[in-house]
C-alpha cells in the first residue's frame, strides 16, 4: 500500500520533514536508505530481520545503493561489515538476540581495532529456553564489547539515533563502531507517526562525506596492517585509547545531538528525564518501558505523588554524571531491567546506577531493582504502578526490605502441574517388522523391501496431531514418511525452525519420544555428542536399552546454511547418526528470506522483484552434493509425492546409521504460506519440481550414485515452467521479459542433471 | 474539536481484530489506523500480537486512535477496546474474543448466521452486535474477507473519510492489477452497506473487566529448565479453528484403503483400524477423518484416487458429528 505523506516545514527548521507512520525497523531501513550505507552484510533473526526486508524492498524500487550481502550466519555478517569497514565503507548491520552472541566475537575487534559502523540492535530474549520477543538480555552483552550504544524508546528515536550514530561513529575523537538498540516488536513492530527528512541530501549533508580518520586497505600507495598481534604492555596502551575514545564519545553525542536538534527540531540529552525536577520517587527503565510508565507518573502527580522516570539515550558511555544530578533529590528509585545478570543481586544498569550514586557522598537514593517483562512478557500502566507502590513503600519505610526481586513471576497452582496425556511410546511399538535391509553380497549396496503403503499405516505417527503448523505445511508428510521407514527408538535433535517451532510450543508439544532443541549453527555437533554418549554409557553399563536407537537431527534449508560448518565437521567424523534436511528453500519460520537453497529468479522477501531485481541474484546451493563429497556411507533425496522411493531410503538410512556411519538425507518440501501456492497442490507441486530435474531422485551409497527416479526414461520429464507456474513466487519469471533468467535456471538445472547421470553411469565418478 | 466519539482515560479511542494467521486482519489494521493518521491527521498507533504464530493460528490486530496532540506512550496490548472486530466466526471455540469489551463497544463479526445465535456463541449480552457476510462477499466478488471487514469498520468508526479508502484501493491496485480496483471497491461498499446492527439490551452494563490469560505454569510448576517430561499432550489442542471454510468429506464406500490420503497428511487426521479383510487376513482400513486437527488444506482430496474424499462447504456443526476420533494410547486418568 502507498504511504500518503504530508508535508510539513515547521518554522525556524531548516529541512523540510514529512509525516508518516510507520514502525521502528521501517524507520531504521529509511536512515539507512537516506544515509545510503556501501555495505549491509546482514543474517536475518526475528525480530530484527524486517530491516534488511525493507531495504531490499527499497532497493527493487531504486531508492538506494547499498550493497546488500546475505551472510552465512551472524558470524559471517560481521565478517562481511569488517572487512567493508576496512576497506573504507560505510557500513550497517542489524541483528537480535542469539544472532548478537554468534556475531559477538567480531564486535571487540572491529571496536579494538577501530572501524566504525553502525548496528541496529533490536533487542530480544536470547535463548535458551527459546523466545523470540523482546528483553535486553542480548544487549547486556554488549555491554563490554567496546561499541557506543545509544538506546531509542520509539521508533521516532530509532531514526533520529541512526542519523547521529553515523556521526558519531566516525568523528575523529571516538573512532568507533555504534549500536543503536531498541526495543523488538515494541518499539520494532509498533507504527507511529514519525517524522523524516523529505529529502535524502538532507541527511546526506549532515552525515557529511565519510572522513578520512580511518585508514583503508584500498589506496596500494598508503599501504596498511590491520590487527597487528600485540603483548600486555603494548594492549594495555591500545585499550586506554579506547577508553578515552569512549568517553569523548558522550561529550560528541551532546554536539551531534544538538546540531540534530537545530535542523530536526528533535533533541536528545544522554539522560530522557520525565517530571524529574522535583521527584521524590522515580523508575529507572531503558526504552519503551519508561514510555508507558510515563503515562502512569501523570496520574501519580495527579493524587499528589511527586514521580518521575528516568531513561537513559546512552548506555555506554554511561551517562554516570547526569545520573547523579538526576537523582539528587530523589528519595526512593526503583531499576527495573529486562534481563538478570544472575546471582548479582540486580542485573548489569543495577550496579552502575549503584555505582554512579556512590561517587555522590550526599546521596542518599534508597535503590531497588526489580527483573521484569523478559522474554517480551507485556508491561502494562498497572506494572508501572505496583513498580511505583515498591518505590513509594520504601520511601515511606526508609530503606529497602528487598532490594533486589524480580517482578511478574509466578508460583503457580500445585493442583496445575502437567500430567501424562499419552502413554510413552517406544520400541516394539514403532517396530512394523515389515521392513527388511539386507546387504547384498555382490554389489555390496542394501536391498531395503517395505510394505505396501497401507499395511504401514499401522505403525505409529512419530508426530503427535495438534502440531501447529500452517495448512498444507509440506513438513510432517515429509518427516513421517521419512520416519516410516525406521523402526524402532529414536532420539530426535530439531534445530530451530518451523518444525521445531509448531511442535514445541511450552507446555505442549507433539514428541513422542525424546528430543532435544539447539539453535541451528549446532545440531549436527550436539547430536554427535548425544550419539558418542549413548555407545560410551552403554560401554560403561550405565545404561540398559538396546543396540538399535536410531538418532535423527532434522533441519531446515537454513540450518544447513548458518550450521553447514557443524554439518561437515560432523559427516568427516562420521558419528552413527542421520541428519535429515527438509527444504523449503528459504528461511520460513523468520518471514521468506532467501536461503542458499533458494533457486535463482525466485522471490522471498529479501530478493523481491521489481524494476531493478527480479528474485534471487545467484544459483540454489547443492547440499547433497557437498555433503556426499565428506564421503559418508550415505546421501539421499527424497520427497512425498513418491512415497515407496523414501520409506526405502530411510529404511537404508537406519542401517548405514547403525551400522556404518553419518547419513545425510534432504527432502524437498513445500511452504504454501511463502510459495504463494494452494494449500491443496503441495503434493502436485513436489512432483513437478521432480519430473523438472530440479530435484533428482537419487542415493549416493558408499560414494556410487544411483538415480532412483528417472523422469527422462520414464517419459516424465517436464520443462522447469510446469513446476514454476504452481507458485505465486515464480510467476515473474514466466513472463517474457524475463526468459533470459529462465532460460539460466533451465540451463543450470540441466547441467547438474547430466552430471548426475554421469555419475549414475560410473561409479568412479 | 475532537473527531473521536469516546476516549479512554488516556484520550484513546482502541480497536481489537481478532483473526486467524492469512485472513489479512493485520493489513486492514494497518489500513485503517493509516487512513486515521496520515488522512484525517489524528495521532494513533497499530500493531498485532507477535510470537511465531503460523498461518491458520490465532493473531490480534490493535488500533489506537486519540487527538493529534495526545501523545501515545502506551505500549501493551489493548484489553479494553471500544470495538471488536472478529475476522473469523469460529475463533470464539478457542479464544474469548469479546474479553474486556468496553460497556456500550461494538463487537463486529464476519458470519451469515442470525444476531440471536452469533450473540450465545460468543456470549454477549451488551453492547452492539455487528454482523456483515464478509466470507460471503468475498466469494461472490473473489477478493478477501478483509476487504468487506474493512468497509463495515469505516461505518462504524463513522469518523473515518470511507473514500479515503476508496482511494487507498485504487492506487493498490490500479498499477498492476487494474482488472482488481472494481471487485475490491466493491466489497468495501457492499461491507460498509451490508452489516447489520443490533443493540443487546440485558439491562446490564457492568461488563467484566478483561480476563488476563495466565501461564498454566509457575516457578513452582515448571520443570526445571523448561524441561516437558509430559510429551504428545498437543493432541488435546483443538484446530478446528484454521479451517477456512471447507474441510474433505470423506465416504467410506468409494475408498479402497491405498493410504495415498495418510501420506500426504500435514496433520495426521486419519484414523485406521486393522481387522480381517475378506479373506480373513488382518489388514488396515481406514475408518475417518479427526476433523479436530483438521486445518482444510485438502491435500487428500488430491490425493485420492477414487471418488471416497472430497471438498465439503463446511457448515455449522458438521465436523463434531462426523468426526472420527483417533484412538491414541490416553493414560487412565490423565487429562483429556
Amino acid at each position: 500500500m502507498s504511504i500518503q505523506e504530508e508535508k510539513l516545514l515547521s518554522p525556524g527548521l531548516s529541512a523540510e520533514q514529512l509525516t508518516v507512520f510507520e514502525s521502528g525497523n521501517e524507520m531504521a531501513a529509511m536512515a539507512a536508505a537516506q544515509i545510503n550505507y556501501h555495505i549491509m552484510g546482514y543474517f536475518p533473526i526475528t525480530p530484527s530481520t524486517e530491516i534488511a526486508q525493507y531495504l531490499d524492498m527499497m532497493k527493487v524500487r531504486g531508492e538506494h545503493d547499498i550493497q546488500l550481502i546475505p551472510a552465512d550466519g551472524e558470524h559471517g555478517s560481521a565478517g562481511i561489515c569488517y572487512g567493508a569497514a576496512a576497506a573504507g565503507a560505510r557500513v550497517f548491520n542489524a541483528t537480535s538476540a542469539n544472532g548478537f552472541l554468534y556475531m559477538i566475537e567480531q564486535l571487540p575487534v572491529q571496536a579494538g581495532t577501530r572501524f566504525p559502523m553502525v548496528m541496529n540492535l533490536v533487542t530480544r530474549a536470547v535463548s535458551g529456553p527459546l523466545d523470540i520477543r523482546g528483553d535486553h538480555s542480548d544487549l547486556y552483552y554488549g555491554l563490554n564489547t567496546g561499541w557506543v550504544i545509544l538506546t531509542a524508546r520509539t521508533p521516532q528515536a530509532v531514526y533520529d539515533m541512526n542519523i547521529m550514530a553515523l556521526r558519531i561513529a566516525e568523528h575523529a575523537d571516538v573512532r568507533l563502531p555504534v549500536i543503536v538498540a531498541y526495543d523488538g516488536f515494541f518499539t520494532s513492530h509498533q507504527k507511529r507517526r514519525v517524522r523524516h527528512f523529505a529529502d535524502r541530501a538532507t541527511v546526506q549533508r549532515f552525515v557529511g562525506e565519510r572522513p578520512p580518520v580511518a585508514p583503508h586497505v584500498l589506496d596500494p600507495a598508503k599501504p596498511v596492517v590491520i590487527g597487528a598481534y600485540m603483548n600486555g604492555d603494548d594492549l594495555i596502551n591500545n585499550h586506554f585509547q579506547q577508553s578515552e575514545a569512549m568517553r569523548r564519545a558522550g561529550e560528541v553525542f551532546l554536539e551531534v545531538a544538538d546540531e540534530y536538534a537545530q535542523l530536526s527540531g528533535r533533541s536528545y540529552g544522554t539522560l530522557d528525564l520525565y517530571r524529574m525536577e522535583d521527584a521524590e520517587v522515580a523508575l529507572f527503565l531503558l526504552n519503551s518501558a519508561a514510555e508507558s510508565a510515563k503515562d502512569v507518573v501523570d496520574r501519580l502527580r495527579e493524587q499528589g505523588i511527586q514521580a518521575g522516570v528516568i531513561s537513559p539515550n546512552t548506555i555506554r558511555p554511561f551517562p554516570a554524571e547526569a545520573i547523579r544530578n538526576a537523582l539528587r533529590g530523589v528519595k526512593s528509585l526503583l531499576i527495573g531491567e529486562r534481563a538478570d545478570s544472575y546471582g548479582a543481586g540486580g542485573a548489569n544498569l543495577t550496579h552502575e546506577v549503584k555505582s554512579a550514586l556512590q561517587e555522590d557522598k550526599n546521596n542518599h537514593t534508597i535503590v531497588l531493582s526489580r527483573v521484569f517483562g523478559v522474554g517480551g512478557k507485556d508491561f502494562y500502566a498497572s506494572d508501572a504502578e505496583e513498580l511505583f507502590g515498591l518505590t513509594i513503600e520504601a520511601m515511606e519505610r526508609g530503606y529497602a526490605e528487598t532490594p533486589f526481586d524480580y517482578y511478574g513471576h509466578q508460583p503457580g497452582d500445585a493442583g496445575k502441574k502437567l500430567a501424562p496425556v499419552v502413554e510413552p511410546m517406544h520400541g516394539s511399538t514403532f517396530k512394523s517388522g515389515l521392513i527388511q535391509v539386507n546387504v547384498n553380497e555382490e554389489t555390496g549396496k542394501l536391498k531395503a523391501r517395505i510394505p505396501p503403503l497401507r499395511a504401514l499405516t499401522d505403525k505409529p505417527k512419530r508426530i503427535a496431531s495438534g502440531h501447529g503448523a500452517c495448512p498444507g505445511c509440506g513438513i510432517f508428510p515429509g518427516l513421517e514418511l521419512f520416519f516410516k521407514g525406521i523402526e524402532g527408538d529414536v532420539v530426535t535433535l530439531f534445530h530451530t525452525g518451523c518444525a521445531y517451532i509448531t511442535t514445541t510450543g511450552y507446555p505442549y508439544n507433539s514428541h513422542k519420544q525424546s528430543f532435544i532443541h539447539n539453535l541451528f549453527q549446532n545440531g549436527p555437533a550436539t547430536l554427535s555428542g548425544t550419539v558418542e554418549a549413548f555407545f560410551e554409557r552403554k560401554r560403561r553399563g550405565e545404561i540398559e536399552v538396546p543396540d538399535d536407537f536410531t538418532f535423527v537431527m532434522v533441519t531446515g534449508d537454513g540450518g544447513m546454511d548458518i550450521g553447514m560448518g557443524s554439518a561437515i565437521g560432523t559427516a568427516l567424523r562420521n558419528h552413527k547418526m542421520i541428519i535429515l534436511e527438509y527444504d523449503n528453500e528459504g528461511y520460513m519460520n523468520t518471514g521468506a528470506q532467501l536461503s542458499y537453497s533458494t533457486p535463482i529468479g525466485h522471490m522471498t522477501s529479501t530478493s523481491g522483484v521489481g524494476r531493478k531485481q527480479q528474485g534471487k541474484p545467484f544459483h540454489h546451493k547443492d547440499t547433497p552434493q557437498i555433503m556426499a563429497a565428506t564421503n559418508i556411507p550415505y546421501v539421499f533425496t527424497g520427497t512425498e509425492a513418491f512415497p515407496q522411493d523414501l520409506v526405502m531410503k530411510a529404511a537404508k538410512a537406519q542401517w548405514y546409521a547403525q551400522n556404518e556411519g553419518m547419513v545425510y538425507g534432504k527432502l524437498l518440501i513445500t511452504c504454501p504460506l511463502n510459495w504463494k501456492s494452494e494449500d491443496r497442490d503441495g503434493e502436485k507441486i513436489i512432483k513437478a519440481a521432480v519430473d523438472s530435474c530440479f530435484f533428482p531422485l537419487y542415493e549416493v551409497e558408499r560414494g556410487i550414485t544411483t538415480i532412483t527416479y528417472n523422469p527422462d526414461s520414464k517419459g516424465k520429464r517436464a520443462p522447469l515452467s510446469d513446476w514454476l507456474r504452481y507458485m505465486g513466487k515464480t510467476k515473474h519469471l514466466l513472463k517474457e521479459e524475463n526468459r533470459g533468467l529462465l532460460e539460466q535456471f533451465e540451463r543450470e538445472v540441466e547441467r547438474r542433471w547430466e552430471k548426475l547421470q554421469a555419475r549414475h553411469e560410473s561409479p568412479f565418478l | 474539536m475532537s473527531m473521536l466519539p469516546h476516549k479512554n482515560e488516556l484520550g484513546l479511542y482502541e480497536i481489537r481484530l481478532e483473526s486467524i494467521g492469512g485472513l489479512g486482519a493485520n493489513l486492514a489494521g494497518k489500513m485503517l489506523a493509516e487512513v486515521g493518521v496520515i488522512g484525517h491527521r489524528m495521532n494513533g498507533s497499530n500493531f498485532s500480537s507477535y510470537g511465531s504464530e503460523k498461518k491458520g493460528s490465532p493473531v490480534k490486530s490493535f488500533i489506537r486512535f486519540c487527538d493529534a496532540d495526545v501523545e501515545i506512550r502506551d505500549h501493551s496490548p489493548i484489553e479494553q477496546p471500544h470495538v471488536i472486530g472478529v475476522f473469523h466466526e469460529t475463533l470464539y471455540k478457542t479464544v474469548d474474543v469479546v474479553n474486556g469489551l468496553r460497556p456500550g463497544g461494538i463487537v463486529l463479526v464476519n458470519s451469515a448466521r442470525d444476531f440471536a445465535q452469533v450473540a450465545q456463541d460468543l456470549n454477549l449480552r451488551t453492547g452492539t452486535l455487528a454482523i456483515v457476510d464478509a466470507l460471503g462477499i468475498s466469494v461472490e466478488e473473489k477478493t478477501r474477507v478483509n476487504t468487506a471487514m474493512l468497509g463495515a469498520l469505516f461505518r462504524i468508526c463513522d469518523f473515518l473519510d470511507p473514500e479515503s479508502m476508496r482511494t487507498i484501493i485504487r492506487k493498490t491496485f490500479e498499477k498492476k492489477v487494474p482488472h482488481l480496483v472494481e471487485p475490491n471497491l466493491r466489497t468495501f461498499d457492499r461491507g460498509y452497506e451490508e452489516v447489520r446492527f443490533e443493540r443487546l439490551e440485558s439491562g446490564r452494563e457492568d461488563i467484566s473487566a478483561f480476563r488476563r490469560a495466565e501461564p498454566l505454569l509457575g516457578y513452582l510448576t515448571q520443570e526445571a529448565g523448561g524441561l516437558l517430561s509430559v510429551v504428545a499432550n498437543s493432541v488435546l489442542k483443538d484446530l478446528s479453528g484454521s479451517r477456512q471454510g471447507y474441510v474433505p468429506e470423506f465416504h467410506v464406500d468409494q475408498c479402497i484403503h491405498c493410504a495415498a490420503c495418510d501420506t500426504v497428511c500435514p496433520d495426521l487426521c486419519f484414523v485406521w483400524e486393522k481387522r480381517p479383510d475378506k479373506k480373513g487376513n488382518p489388514q488396515m482400513f481406514l475408518t475417518g477423518i479427526d476433523y479436530q486437527y483438521c486445518k482444510g488444506c485438502l491435500k487428500c482430496v488430491e490425493a485420492c484416487p477414487t471418488d471416497a474424499l472430497g471438498d465439503l462447504r463446511e457448515e455449522h456443526g458438521y465436523a463434531e458429528l462426523h468426526r472420527t476420533p483417533q484412538h491414541f494410547a490416553y493414560v487412565s486418568g490423565g487429562r483429556v
